[in-house]
């Protein structure tokens, strides 16, 4: 009861100096503004991420030709990855339902009349579409038949549509991919940006055979996709993928992979990875504006225990005891931060909406950040109000009743 | 019952060793109204601080009661100041931004008290003639009207004993007045009063008058017998 009666003495000197109170609360409302924003977005980009992922299939398994772990760095083009290694796959291993063998070319030209452009040039089954989910929006997308003739035909995506025929129906038309000609058979579903920054409409995808044959005049090819009847047994099923792989390719025991297997665990470790850099700014960003916030406090806490010093000696001479004055001053220290905390919570959740509104960013609001910058700011709080309290508690009352 | 032997106050100033109080006895008895008077500076300020508990003796003793009160730690006294002693400053020291009944019920936070303490508030603001000022702001009363407040919040516990410091300094003479006729009915209610005061006419209305000179007790005598040579 006694606390609780000097909760409500505190209470009121907050509510008496209204305009002091709520420069205190600044610095804590800002910190936890942008503790709550950027914990948000960056929860919320990482969920994308994951969404992206997961849109990817987690019941799939690349197979990249060449030992190259790390994505980006430039190494001689390995030529041991076979189509029939594909076909061993899926005969051989239980769990693999499908497998989709492709060469990848990028900044490939394409060329229509006297316009031209740079592609991704596929050279894939009629299975990469499913494989892909990535069908034909108009006209229809390769066939069997396609690849049984090393038919010159070619299902373009958006962007390409748009560089060389300004939003015309292509079906129909020839166009050049290096020198040679091809038929238009079909247009991509959009599928947008990837997270790698490729323009997945910017792709051109030709049949396997034409491809080898025809244009990279090559039997190894770059990748192969595999989809699996149960994601489950994931681990399992990329051991004997490898096993097979290594088999095939004579690798003796000691000598490194010549292919690269990539599983959504590894996408989802990238993810992970990136979202803690972020991580990392926003502890950084909200860490120095809560430190700042606590310095204001303790600064005006401080002024306030100076400005006060007679109502201090007259509740010590009315029989306040030293802890009594202490706690009311740390509880005015903590409400401000407290109430702070809450004002920051609130104003981190608009800039949320007009962040997503307007800015077209993922954000996920969630309790636990809103929580930690609320356990935040408490402690704020109580670090900044306690040299003021104890000095406070500690005032002569002679001396501050003079 | 006060009881005080041998008290002394020494404090260090500018390396020098002032002594504000020196080896003063006196005793005072349940239900006594006393006048401390002194010219400034000469301790009497410092005597009552340590008769209210908000100050302690270099040496001697401080019986309350039957309780020795020098060797007391700062909650034990606190609790003192709470329970049995109600103050009266010179400058009245309410706090401004709260009403006369929020200042007057002050003591009840720091004590165990619950209830309706806006209920006893009014009761005792009523004893003091405002029962129409509960919800008045100090700055919104006279001089007067804020030290009957200041009385009302020293009265608020029940003490024993009432200290006043110059309790009429800051106070035209009809509220003066008014003041000394509350401390009156106190003392003929059994409160023992200590009122310091350098106003003669102030000084007079008690049964005692103490003088004090140099930190030192000058004289200590009934006001009866100066009435009386005054009479005669």
């Amino acid at each position: 009861m006694r606390t609780l009666r000097m909760a409500k003495q505190a209470l009121s000197a907050m509510v008496e100096n209204k305009i002091r109170t709520f420069l205190m609360m600044l610095g804590v409302i800002i910190g936890v503004a942008t503790l709550t924003i950027i914990a948000s977005s960056v929860i919320g980009a990482r969920a994308e991420v994951m969404g992206k992922v997961e849109k990817w299939g987690l019941d799939q398994i690349m197979i990249l030709a060449g030992a190259g772990r790390k994505p980006g760095v430039p190494q001689p083009v390995p030529t041991t990855l076979r189509i029939e290694d594909g076909l061993a796959m899926m005969s051989e291993i239980q769990n693999v339902k499908d497998v989709s063998p492709q060469i990848n070319r990028r900044d490939f030209p394409v060329k229509y009349g006297n316009k031209s452009s740079y592609g991704v040039l596929v050279a894939a089954n009629p299975n990469w579409a499913s494989v892909w989910s990535t069908p034909a929006e108009t006209g229809r997308f390769l066939s069997e038949d396609d690849t049984g003739r090393l038919a010159r035909v070619a299902v373009i995506g958006r962007t390409i549509q748009n560089d060389l025929f300004e939003g015309d129906d292509p079906v129909g038309k020839q166009i050049l991919l290096g020198n040679n000609p091809f038929e238009i058979i079909g247009v991509l579903e959009p599928r947008g940006t990837a997270a790698t920054g490729i323009d997945m409409d910017s792709r051109v995808v030709i049949p396997l055979s034409t491809g080898q044959k025809r244009v990279f005049n090559q039997d190894y090819i770059f990748m192969i996709k595999i989809v699996l009847h149960d994601p489950s047994k994931m681990s399992q099923t990329v051991d004997d993928v490898r096993a097979i792989l290594r088999e095939r390719h004579n690798l003796q025991s000691g000598v490194e992979d010549d292919f690269t297997i990539v599983t959504p665990t590894q996408v989802m470790n990238i993810a992970a990875k990136l979202s803690s850099t972020f991580s990392l700014f926003l502890i950084l960003v909200s860490g120095i504006s809560l430190i700042v916030g606590a310095i204001v406090i303790a600064n005006i806490m401080f002024i306030a225990v100076n400005e006060r010093r007679s109502e201090i000696g007259i509740r010590r001479a009315v029989g306040a005891r030293k802890r009594d004055v202490l706690l009311q001053f740390l509880m005015e220290a903590v409400g401000v931060a407290t109430i702070g905390g809450v004002l920051g919570i609130f104003l981190g959740l608009i800039g949320l909406e007009i962040l997503s509104g307007f800015m077209k960013l993922p954000t996920a609001i969630m309790w636990q950040p809103m929580a930690l910058a609320l356990i935040s700011a408490i402690i704020v709080g109580l670090a900044a109000g306690i040299q003021p309290a104890k000095k406070a508690a500690s005032l002569d009352p002679i001396e501050a009743l003079r | 019952m006060i009881e005080v032997k041998n008290l002394s106050k020494r404090f260090q100033k500018d390396s020098m060793d002032v002594r504000v109080l020196q080896d003063i006895s006196l005793t005072i008895e349940k239900g006594e109204f006393v006048s401390i008077m002194a010219p400034s500076g000469m301790g009497k300020s410092t005597l009552l601080n340590i008769l209210g508990c908000l100050d302690k003796a270099t040496d001697g003793t401080y019986t309350l009661d039957g309780v020795p009160v020098h060797d007391m730690d700062d909650d034990e006294l606190s609790a003192i100041r709470n329970q049995k002693i109600g103050f009266v400053f010179q400058s009245f020291h309410l706090l401004p931004r709260m009403t006369a009944w929020e200042n007057v019920v002050l003591p009840l936070i720091y004590s165990d008290t619950d209830g309706n303490v806006k209920e006893r508030a009014i009761e005792v603001l009523t004893s003091v003639g405002l029962a129409d000022r509960v919800d008045h702001l100090p700055r919104e009363l006279s001089g007067g009207q804020q030290q009957r407040v200041a009385i009302a919040r020293a009265l608020i516990n029940k003490p024993r004993i009432i200290l006043a410091d110059e309790p009429t300094g800051n106070l035209d003479s009809t509220s003066g007045e008014e003041v000394m006729k509350i401390f009156r009915d106190l003392h003929a209610g059994g409160v023992t009063l200590i009122v310091v005061t350098h106003d003669m006419d102030v000084a007079l209305q008690a049964d005692r008058i103490i003088q004090m000179k140099d930190g030192m007790i000058s004289s200590d005598r009934p006001t009866a017998v100066r009435s009386g040579e005054v009479a005669l």
